[in-house]
């Protein structure tokens, strides 16, 4: 494997060593947040994150943790830098993806620090491509303040009930509606489009729903527009947990499962819409 | 009106709303003793479909107004791009939901369709229609010389050589024969596509009654839908027409439903005739001879309409007398017989100027469960009833009859 044969002395130039064996296992996860061009990287000992933000509203972030990596090297304690996510998609992806068993892309993602660009060495088959990406300066990503304590409702749910009632959103409502409550209707989205409104109701004891703790009546508005990109982190999950804070600040949080079977995770932070009347 | 369909029929119903949506952009849910009618009419007015599910297709049927409501349930014009994204993935329908309830009359604009799936999961869907009175075409297919009759799968296999693009195909008819072909508008265009034809064996069909040959010409789009919740029923197909310019009606049913597709037919411009105008062969109406007219008359009468007038065709022969008694209805009666009153027969109407092929447009006639005065005259069955047409159906109605 050509990329193995790197010299030591090469490695000690980088401040970032990570490679996969599979590049899919990055590829398919940064696909999940992947709504704007630019994205920022900040790998820490622990592992990469990923993060895009939108409009100061809505923040993606993606977690690759240190184990998923096949080797994965790292010389300061945060390394931070933004690159254009689109071309990183597509130089991963550069041998065109295929679906062959057994054959897949490997990866050695390799960055020297500040002012250097993302080096990509990918090799399919035999036949070793080199990617350089330009670099910029990082920009600061936003803190939400949403924590555990001062969660108000939170409810665990498998992905599969969720990705039908998203697939099936009526877009011309301009918002998505979403009430947690102790009582009837318990979870419900809604939505309120040309033609009129439309009601997904889960109850608290479906066996869809893994954790259920709500323990005020909530009804928040998020726009359409900025949740709508989580479907594909929805598509990619098998569980999603939802949750509000008391300022109607929702955190998604979607547990992926990659190719082969490690877990890692995708969350999304929103901002509510301003307030409206409550249906 | 609540009604309440259960598993399998919840797809059924969707089916035939995807069948439907290949036909307008308006759909009319229609409650009434029978069951609960689906209908659609194309904008040019040459094409309809209705599907009537009777109370027995259903869990539950209940024409009880609900609170609130006055009187009986009202007749809803819902936007079919509305209705269409509820029933939208078939199979995941069939996978998920155990039940659906619609119910009208709960809030007066709002139409509710609730599906209750898998896992304690329920959706709810309140659609806004406008109350209006749905349109029927008023087709006798008991007039129509012409029978044909077989199974769905083999239509299906015929239409299957034709490419999703044609629009429209001609069928040809003899005793020997039974030919398909696809119809291209202009000489010109022939060079440049693909002709099919196919003839097939009388035996092919499950009954074949042919007493004047014909060739029709109908718009294939419109049909696919409905051939294809044919074939999922493996239901077998009636084909009701006549000489080209008469409409064809294509019509299954079974035990709980019943669905019918009407569709106008080219008139060719050589086979135009001036015996298509007249009414000698059928006992003399005022209607007919009313309808003769009516297409110079409004020609005349209102010129912003005259891009519609073009469209219609003036009478032809052998279309149902004016007598209620002696009428009888393709579609089946939604209301009660004492409130149908208007006499309608089905016109074709040619456009008036005989030098081009035109597609004639049905004719239609609002349901209404008004009673009017009983007249013949009193009002136009023959037009579609638009509220903005109303007016010239006045202006029309002060033609004299013969």
């Amino acid at each position: 494997m050509p990329l193995s044969t790197q010299s030591q002395a090469d490695d000690e130039q980088y401040v970032l060593v990570a490679s996969l064996d599979n590049a899919r296992n990055l590829s398919n996860i940064l696909k999940a947040i992947t709504f704007k061009d630019h994205a920022i990287f900040s790998a820490t000992p622990n592992g990469l994150k990923v993060t895009v933000e939108e409009s100061k509203c809505l923040q993606a972030n993606a977690f690759i943790q240190a184990e998923i990596f096949q080797e994965y090297t790292i010389q300061e304690d945060l390394v931070g830098f933004q690159v254009n996510l689109t071309v990183l998609l597509d130089c991963l992806n550069i041998f065109g993806g295929s679906t062959v068993p057994g054959v897949s892309t490997a990866l050695r993602m390799c960055y020297k620090g500040y002012g250097y660009p993302l080096t990509l060495f990918l090799e399919e088959g035999g036949v070793v491509t080199v990617c350089k990406i330009n670099t910029q300066e990082p920009e600061e990503p936003i803190d939400f303040e949403f924590c555990s304590t001062n969660v108000t409702n939170k409810v665990i749910l498998q992905s599969e009930s969720l990705k039908e009632a998203f697939s099936e959103l009526d877009m011309t409502s301009e918002v998505l509606q979403i009430t947690m409550s102790p009582n009837q209707p318990y979870f419900r989205l809604s939505t309120f489009g040309n033609s009129g409104n439309a009601h997904y109701d889960y109850p608290k004891d479906s066996d869809m729903m893994e954790l259920f703790k709500c323990n005020t009546t909530q009804t928040n508005r998020y726009k359409m527009s900025l949740l709508k990109p989580s479907t594909k982190a929805l598509a990619l999950s098998c569980k999603v947990s939802v949750r509000t804070d008391s300022r109607g600040i929702l955190s998604l949080q979607y547990m992926v499962r990659n190719d082969d079977g490690q877990i890692c995770f995708v969350e999304y932070y929103c901002c509510p819409d301003q307030e409206g009347e409550e249906e | 009106m609540i009604c309440v369909l259960e598993g399998n029929g919840v797809k059924v119903f969707g089916k035939a709303v995807h069948a439907l949506s290949r036909i307008g952009e308006t759909l009319w849910l229609d409650p009434g003793v029978k069951g609960l009618a689906l209908r659609s009419v194309n904008a040019a007015h040459s094409a309809y479909g209705c599907f009537l599910f009777s109370p027995l297709f259903f869990h539950t049927f209940s024409l009880a107004p609900a609170s609130g409501r006055r009187g009986e349930a009202p007749q809803c014009e819902l936007l079919t791009k509305s209705l269409l994204p509820l029933f939208r993935c078939l199979t995941s329908i069939e996978r998920n939901v155990e039940r659906c309830r619609i119910s009208i009359g709960d809030r007066s604009d709002q139409v509710e369709i609730q599906f209750f799936c898998r896992h304690g999961i329920t959706k709810t869907h309140s659609l806004r229609f406008q109350e209006s009175e749905a349109l029927q075409a008023v087709f006798a297919s008991h007039l129509c010389p012409n029978v044909l009759k077989a199974p769905a799968r083999l239509l299906s296999d015929m239409v299957l050589h034709f490419p999703v693009s044609q629009e429209e195909i001609t069928l040809s008819t003899t005793h020997l024969k039974v030919g398909l072909r696809n119809y291209s508008e202009g000489g010109n265009d022939r060079r440049k596509m693909m002709c099919t034809q196919m003839f097939l064996h009388p035996d092919e069909f499950d009954s074949l009654q042919i007493g004047v040959d014909s060739d029709i010409t109908f718009c294939l789009k419109e049909l696919r839908g409905f051939l294809s919740f044919a074939e999922s029923h493996f239901l077998q197909v009636s084909i009701r027409f006549g000489a080209a310019g008469k409409p064809v009606c294509f019509s299954v049913e079974d035990m709980v439903l019943e669905a019918t597709v009407v569709l106008a037919t080219l008139i060719d411009s050589d086979s135009w005739d001036s015996s298509q105008l007249n009414v000698a062969d059928a006992p003399p109406t005022a209607r007919c001879a009313d309808a003769a007219e009516l297409p110079v008359d409004l020609h005349n009468a209102d010129s912003s309409n005259a891009a519609d007038m073009t469209e219609w065709v003036a009478s032809s022969q052998g279309s149902p007398t004016m007598h209620p008694p002696s009428l009888m209805q393709l579609l089946p009666q939604i209301y009660e017989p004492d409130t149908l009153h208007a006499p309608d027969k089905a016109c074709d109407r040619a456009s008036a100027t005989p030098a081009s092929t035109t597609i004639c447009s049905l004719l239609f006639r609002a349901l209404s469960s008004e009673l009017d005065d009983g007249g013949c005259t009193s009002r136009l069955p023959v037009l579609a009833c638009y509220s903005d047409m109303e007016e010239d159906m006045e202006d029309l109605s002060k033609i004299p009859s013969p």
